[in-house]
């Protein structure tokens, strides 16, 4: 073989091939040699060398070597067997033993218990210790979800060394030192964070477990059944552990592209929620005002009644959760069957289409291990531990293993800000701004030195440009590698973009674009260094840019970011959304977005599900469709919603739990699928197609909803008999989708396969999408200041805020309390201390909430947790940035009425 | 030969610490994460003191140690407030606090007598009668070993080799070296400490007492 | 002090922790000079020609372990090793506490010959006075011009910090002193990489002790040459040896490597009281081997103590007379071991643990012959199996006394199991006592 870096090693005798540098004990493993160990986990960061487990002779070095802390090198003589290296590891076991209390058979890991394992295999057989072993009390709680057993930890440091050099919560630590060394908290608080449940996958005893697991079953009573968690976009591969077509545990499915084996505690312990007692698993119709159980006939005749008595004048609005079959079933109903353009997947008005596409180019596409590589990571106006949980761990590994440059620009706070090279808190409202004045300060930070070459910025040619270009050309192929479609043209679009841009930034002072946004300019200068000095960026940013009025305009800037940082190079830059949905990339290539059909083609426009809203109430919109969706408590003014589907004559939902709008308006309610049950794909926001599998049956009378779909789409007359199985939809999204095309269960397999990296769908994508381009720049607008008693407020997600932890007991606890964040300087001007009843009021709603003053919040502005079920803020919201009016609850409203 | 028992203690507190290792969480609490400036106060001077530190190193979390023992100072022993005060001010959890606080022996994780009095039990000490100094220590100060005498007036331990088997045997009284100590010793030294006498005058400074080579300062100390 | 010195030569004269004093006596002269006429080349030079090892513990070349630093543009550090927390050992207290400069001249030589421009000296919590003194002279010092920016005018600059401890022998092992200095817990980390490459911060970090550190203004003064006439070939310069236990005269004694232990034990230590005899001594702190009185006559060097089965490590003896049971002192080192295990590694944590448990069965009474065998194979089952070297630390000199003891341990084995079954007897208990193993049995009475 002539691969470079690889070199040839010794390992008992036989010659083995592995790359140089590699820890000896994955090395040996090519060799099919096996070093036990307990303490090495690379994910966890540099090895400790701890448990003493894997140590193994080497020829010419005296001492026995850590196998799990020795790189290998070219003709190195390891040997794993001999009488010394085996005294060792009887050694090594026997000292482990010595306090362990050996009580497996009531010990949960049993069975699956790397201890057990390795002392079957590597250990002595007997133990000469006879004194008293260490005591603790029984497993105790650490958490509410998670139970300790000190005596049977056995201080291999995975679960502390998680704590603190991956979820960087530094909240479990060791405690004393020497043999009475323990893991425990401060003050005995619980271990309360994001990711604490990965901390019981990576003990290697019975001393962390699962609070909810425990008891529940034996290793040899389970199957594990491999799918794709889908609460959040992340989408972390899983396996659920079932017991009894019962699924009792959510465990890590290590992919390494997509999740690093990590796992938040939501996907962790939210399968609670599948076999809550309040789930609806049954059809429901309206009869008399109230929902009653129905046959499945009676629901599927009249939801084709009540869908074919509205026909165009029907609406549907799809949640994230939705899989991009039945997303695909549902805009051929709408479209083909209704005749209404009217689908729609996101909140905060239109998506323009050829934004969409632009963004969706698969030579701007970087995938999530991308971020690994990042010499710099910006993170626009998204919090990634609350929204897409696992990449905030990825971009912390970024960071402290990579030495990434992390730069933030966001309105609200975020979990990574103590880790950004930048922090660029802008106004809530004013991206389209920040991304402007990004864009000069580039241009300035460039001006001086000129190019290095390597990156393209207005005005200036790349040398990689084609033949011919034109020094205004940015040369952005939309072919690329990908061979065949659009040829570079005459890049008439090209030069006028650049040029254009060219003179708006010419136009516009950094100073000015600056104080729009309402940063410093020396910060957005820092902000340019960072990314102009690093070889390659990757750009992670929220679907909240493209909310709202300036939407449009802000996704154009973004776009323009993307080339003036030549994101498009592909040497592992380029562009990551975070989405609100957890499909939300699939759906939308599935069609389920006003104005875009299947594969991002124009289409006609339709109403977005705002218009919808607006347009049902007035009264125009007949009926509803919510695959998944609750509008009232999901998306913008929820006044309106309420006003739309009351005024709606027919409301169809399909739902696992009846939410406030299924309750209150729906006339024919299908119980949805959970996540176990579901059988189809979906589209990682990095464009990597992942299948779910089901795991269990179909509780109660639920069917499968593509299989409902496509009943409702035959009834309504299209013919989708032939759709028989999942599979069979994916196959027709195969021909007729062309960024899929071809797709097939197999090619998926597994671990996911991405589109942006498949021939097929990147020629597809050449046709659809066309060649890059700049924007029409817009003037960007500021957002008006905040007078006396006002504050600027923005909603940003919660983790914890999703109806499966309120339906999963053992998470209910983490249920958040609204809470209203403010800048403390704010605080004490509007006269309001932590912990004080506060109102917030704008246009004459109040609500009701409790102060909590934060360093980290930008003066002026203040926060409000989304989608929470009771003093939800989106009774406030009305689709963009608004002044609210704060002021402790006891005292007299600014204005002067007393609020009630 | 006596043995020394009382040394199986690690530093930190069994108290303090038993509440979470025989009770398990307080699973109602909040966690515990980096305090809000609003939440804790700290005391102007222990603010400045752990501010300097951090300035001195090129990482602020070098300034744990000196940022503990100063609020071990101002507060006595490291109390849970004493341990949020240097969280707010240095930017990091308790738990990290914590756990450095229960690695090192000096750190007084419970609340202690006003003097401090380590007396050294180890070898050389050992050889030289540290047991009955320890002894008449417990005694003269009313403190048990390892605790803190009721009158919150003392703080004794039994210690590991303090760097002074020169003067063996000896103890640190208040951060003075003295030695080689008489069991009669204790007791001027308690009522030194208890009537306010400063603890650098206390007993005679018998270390360094002349040039080493000519020393003949322990001859007639036969055993 | 036999003669000739280096490091004790003024070391009793008074004021000498006052800078004034110190230049007076040619203080600082070894700064001036490396600035003023060597580079950093010439200094690493002289260094490494004087053969100067290190005196913490592990012996290593001095200039060749600051040679390791890679040149250039990486920030580099220099650490002090003055944790001193070895039992037994108190020269750097001494050298510390009389010549404070001393040691500061000897950190800024040692800096500029390996590249460094931050310094540390991280003095063990306990050392709260000598700490005091090292801030003082430090402020007098940096007063001066000989710490800071452009030491003295020249290109060099270093600041130096005096980091406090607060109370744990294992942050006296290099990497675990760089943890402790980092904010973390003292555990030692695995090495490689070494500190040298990867330390403090991830830096090229030099690591000295205080007796190493502070012999190197002399040798830049006087010149290799000059430092290698004291000594032996191999070890040569001076060493400041702490001997304590049972002598007449406990002290710090600078002596030239390769004098005869006795010269030490009974010359300069006076040698055990009237009317006892050396039993065992340790000659390198409690981490080293026990030896006997027939290794007396050895030379005081780094190789004839390995020789013997032990080491110098930190050049403290420690003495011990025949009135003491082997057994109170192995279970009190035991003791101190496990105490002061980092807790980190397996071996080390178990280990010290087991080891002291099965120590207190043999000195209660409770053991039996076999104990002895499982104590002596748990002891081999922790050396060279840890992180670092404080189990090892605790294994060889445990096993050193078994070794040399064997039968001192089963007589007191016989005893205690005696004392305890004729105290059980006197509380009426039906049991008698084997002859052979001293271990109590059912009365015949009872088996009848
Ligand atoms: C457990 C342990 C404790 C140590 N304690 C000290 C110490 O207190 N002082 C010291 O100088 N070296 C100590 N060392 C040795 C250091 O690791 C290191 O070798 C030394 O500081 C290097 O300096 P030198 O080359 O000048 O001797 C200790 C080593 C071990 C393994
Ligand atoms: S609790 Fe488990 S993971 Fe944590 S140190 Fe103990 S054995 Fe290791
Ligand atoms: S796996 Fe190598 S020491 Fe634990």
């Amino acid at each position: 073989m002539a691969d470079a870096g690889w070199i040839t090693f010794t390992v008992d005798g036989r010659e083995v091939r592995a790359p140089e540098g590699e820890w000896l004990v994955d090395a040996v493993k090519r060799g099919d040699v096996e070093v036990p160990f307990f303490c090495y986990e690379p994910k966890l960061g540099p090895p400790v060398g701890a448990c003493r487990m894997c140590l193994v002779e080497i020829e010419g070095i005296p001492k026995l070597q850590t196998s799990c802390s020795t790189p290998v090198k070219d003709g190195m003589v390891v040997y794993t067997q001999t009488d010394r290296v085996r005294h060792a590891q009887n050694a090594v076991v026997e000292f482990l033993l010595v306090n362990h209390p050996l009580d497996c058979p009531v010990c949960d890991k049993g069975g699956e218990c790397p201890l057990q394992d390795i002392s079957f295999g590597w250990g002595p057989g007997r133990s000469r210790f006879h004194d008293d072993k260490r005591n603790f009390p029984k497993p105790i709680a650490l958490s509410p979800l998670v139970a300790i057993d000190r005596e049977r930890c056995i201080l291999c440091y995975r679960c502390v060394r998680f704590s603190q050099e991956v979820a960087e919560d530094y909240q479990l630590t060791f405690l004393e030192r020497g043999d009475h060394t323990f893991v425990g908290t401060f003050d005995g608080r619980p271990y309360v964070a994001p990711f604490t449940g990965n901390v019981i996958e990576l003990c290697p005893v019975g001393a962390l477990t699962s609070t909810s697991y425990r008891f529940r079953a034996r290793p040899w009573d389970i199957a594990n059944s491999g799918s794709v968690c889908t609460l959040c976009p992340s989408q972390c591969n899983i396996a659920f552990t079932v017991r009894d077509d019962r699924v009792e545990r959510v465990v890590a499915r290590d992919n390494k592209a997509v999740d690093d084996g990590w796992l938040c505690d939501k996907g962790r312990f939210g399968y609670q929620s599948i076999a809550a007692a309040e789930r609806v698993t049954q059809p429901l119709v309206r009869d008399g005002g109230k929902l009653r159980p129905a046959t499945w006939e009676r629901a599927l005749e009249a939801a084709a009644e009540g869908l074919r008595k509205a026909g165009a004048a029907s609406a549907a609005v799809v949640g994230g959760q939705t899989t991009n079959e039945e997303g695909y079933l549902l805009q051929r109903i709408f479209r083909e069957g209704l005749g209404s353009p009217d689908v729609d997947s996101r909140d905060g008005g239109r998506l323009d289409p050829a934004a969409a596409r632009f963004l969706s180019h698969p030579d701007l596409a970087a995938s999530v291990a991308d971020i690994d590589g990042a010499a710099c990571v910006l993170v626009i106006e998204t919090d990634p531990m609350n929204e897409a949980p696992i990449t905030d761990l990825r971009l912390r590994k970024a960071v402290r293993r990579f030495g990434s440059r992390l730069v933030i620009a966001a309105s609200t706070p975020t979990a990574l800000d103590a880790g950004a090279v930048e922090r660029l808190a802008f106004a809530p409202g004013t991206a389209e701004a920040l991304l402007r004045a990004l864009q000069k300060a580039l241009l300035e930070t460039d001006e001086p030195e000129g190019s290095d070459g390597a990156e393209s910025r207005p005005g200036e040619p790349r040398e990689d440009a084609a033949p011919g270009a034109t020094p205004h050309e940015h040369p952005g192929t939309p072919d690329g590698d990908g061979g065949g479609g659009g040829d570079g043209g005459d890049g008439e679009a090209g030069i006028e973009g650049q040029s254009r841009l060219a003179t708006f930034l010419a136009e516009h002072s950094l100073e000015r674009l600056a104080e729009i946004a309402e940063v410093e300019a020396e910060d957005l200068r820092d902000a340019a260094a960072h990314l102009t000095a690093a070889e390659n960026v990757v750009v992670l940013w929220g679907e909240r840019l493209g909310h709202g009025e300036r939407g449009p305009a802000t996704l154009g800037a973004l776009g323009d970011l993307a080339l003036v940082l030549g994101l498009d190079a592909g040497d592992g830059s380029g562009l990551i959304e975070v989405p609100a949905g957890t499909n939300a990339r699939g759906l939308r290539e599935m069609g389920c977005v006003a104005g875009l059909g299947p594969g991002l083609a124009d289409t006609d426009p339709g109403r977005c599900a705002t218009e919808a809203r607006d347009f049902g109430a007035g009264g125009a919109t007949h009926a509803f469709y919510l695959l998944h969706s609750d509008p009232i408590r999901d998306l913008a003014e929820r006044e309106r919603w309420e006003q739309a589907l009351g005024a709606a004559s027919f409301v169809i939902a399909h739902e696992q739990f009846l939410g406030e709008s299924a309750s209150r308006h729906a006339d024919v309610v299908f119980p949805a699928e959970s996540y176990a049950e579901k059988e189809g794909t979906v589209t990682h926001p990095d464009g990597r197609l992942q299948r779910l599998r089901p795991a269990i049956g179909h509780p109660g009378e639920v069917r499968r909803e593509w299989q409902v779909l496509a009943d409702i789409g035959n009834r309504l007359g299209l013919d989708l008999a032939h759709h028989v199985t999942a599979a069979a939809v994916l196959g027709e999204i195969a021909e007729r989708v062309p960024l899929y095309r071809g797709v097939t269960p197999e090619e998926i397999g597994g671990r996911g396969v991405r589109w942006p990296e498949r021939q097929q769908s990147r020629t597809a994508a050449a046709e659809v999408i066309g060649r890059l381009a700049f924007s029409a720049p817009g003037e960007p607008i500021g957002v008006p200041r905040p007078g006396d008693g006002e504050l600027r407020l923005a909603t940003a997600r919660d983790i914890w805020a999703a109806p499966e932890i309120e339906h999963s007991p053992s998470l209910e606890f983490l249920r958040p309390r609204q809470r209203l964040l403010l800048n403390p300087a704010d605080a004490d001007r509007l006269g309001i201390r932590r912990g004080d009843p506060v109102r917030v009021a704008s246009n004459g709603t109040i609500l009701e909430t409790e102060a909590n003053p934060r360093e980290a919040v930008k003066p002026g502005t203040c926060h409000l947790i989304e989608r929470t079920p009771e003093q939800n803020p989106n009774m406030l919201m009305n689709g963009g940035p608004v002044l609210v009016r704060v002021w402790p609850a006891g005292a007299k409203a600014p204005d002067g009425s007393r609020a009630g | 030969m006596s043995k020394f028992d009382h040394l199986r203690g690690v530093p930190g507190s069994a108290n303090r610490l038993a509440a979470q290792v025989w009770d398990g969480a307080k699973v109602g609490a909040p966690p515990a994460e980096v305090p809000e400036p609003d939440e804790i106060d700290v005391p102007a001077e222990l603010r400045a003191t752990i501010e300097h530190h951090m300035s001195l190193y090129p990482d602020r979390h070098s300034a744990v140690l000196p940022a503990l023992s100063a609020a071990q100072r101002l507060h006595g022993w490291l109390s849970e407030e004493a341990i949020l005060q240097v969280a707010m001010v240095m930017r990091v959890t308790p738990a990290y606090l914590e756990s450095i606080a229960t690695f090192y022996d000096m750190l007084e994780l419970e609340p202690v007598g006003r003097h401090t009095i380590y007396v050294c039990t180890n070898i050389s000490c050992q050889l030289r009668g540290a047991r009955e100094v320890l002894d008449a220590f417990a005694e003269a100060t009313g403190s048990p070993i390892n605790g803190s005498s009721p009158d919150g007036q003392f703080r004794l331990r039994a210690f590991e080799c303090l760097g002074g088997c020169d003067m063996a045997p000896m103890a640190s009284i208040e951060g003075h070296y003295r030695g080689p100590l008489q069991p009669g010793d204790a007791r001027a030294a308690a009522a030194h400490l208890r009537g306010g006498g400063e603890p650098g005058d206390l007993l005679p400074d018998r270390k360094f007492v002349g040039d080493y080579g000519r020393r003949v300062a322990a001859e007639e100390e036969t055993p | 002090m036999n003669g000739r010195g280096i490091l004790f030569t003024h070391i009793d004269e008074p004021g000498l922790q006052r800078l004034e004093v110190y230049e007076r006596l040619g203080g600082y002269g070894g700064l001036r000079k490396a600035l003023a006429e060597m580079n950093q080349e010439d200094v690493l030079k002289e260094l490494e020609a004087s053969g100067l090892r290190g005196r913490g513990g592990a012996g290593f070349s001095m200039g060749k372990k600051a040679s390791f630093l890679p040149h250039g543009g990486v920030e580099k550090y220099l650490c002090c090793n003055a944790d001193e927390s070895e039992p037994g050992t108190f020269k750097d207290r001494e050298l510390m506490h009389k010549n404070p400069h001393q040691l500061i001249e000897g950190v800024l030589i040692a800096a500029f010959a390996a590249g460094t421009s931050h310094a540390f000296i991280y003095i063990r919590g306990e050392y709260e006075e000598e700490a005091d003194i090292l801030d003082a002279a430090l402020s007098e010092a940096r007063a001066h011009g000989y710490v800071g920016d452009h030491v003295l005018g020249s290109g060099f600059s270093c600041s130096l910090v005096v980091h406090r401890g607060a109370g744990a022998y294992i942050c006296g092992e290099e990497t675990a002193l760089l943890d402790s200095l980092e904010g973390k817990r003292g555990n030692p980390r695995l090495k490689p990489p070494f500190p040298a490459n990867q330390g403090l911060y991830q830096g090229p970090t030099l690591i000295n002790n205080v007796e190493t550190l502070s012999n190197t203004p002399h040798i830049i003064v006087n010149g290799a040459d000059w430092f290698r006439s004291f000594g032996t070939e191999k070890s040569p310069g001076t060493k400041v040896v702490s001997v304590s236990g049972n002598v007449k005269r406990p002290g710090n004694y600078e002596v030239e490597l390769g004098i005869p232990a006795r010269d030490i034990v009974y010359g300069l230590a006076g040698g055990p009281y009237p009317g006892a005899s050396v039993k065992a001594w340790f000659p390198g702190g409690s981490s080293a081997p026990v030896l006997t009185a027939e290794h007396l006559d050895l030379p005081y060097d780094f190789e004839s103590m390995q020789q013997a089965g032990s080491m110098l490590g930190s050049g403290a003896i420690i003495v011990i007379d025949e009135t003491v049971p082997i057994v109170a002192v192995a279970l009190r080192l035991a003791e101190f071991y496990r105490h002061e295990s980092c807790g980190k590694c397996v071996p080390c944590r178990e280990g010290t643990n087991w080891t002291v448990k099965m120590l207190e069965r043999i000195d209660s009474g409770e053991a039996t012959p076999m104990d002895l065998d499982v104590m002596a194979s748990v002891q081999e089952n922790i050396i060279g199996n840890c992180l670092c070297v404080l189990g090892d630390s605790m294994a060889m000199p445990v096993g050193s006394m078994i070794k040399h003891f064997r039968g001192e341990f089963e007589e007191h084995m016989k005893q205690a199991a005696r004392r305890q079954a004729d105290e059980r007897v006197g509380e009426g208990a039906a049991i008698s006592i084997s002859e052979e193993t001293g271990l109590a049995v059912p009365a015949k009475s009872e088996v009848a």
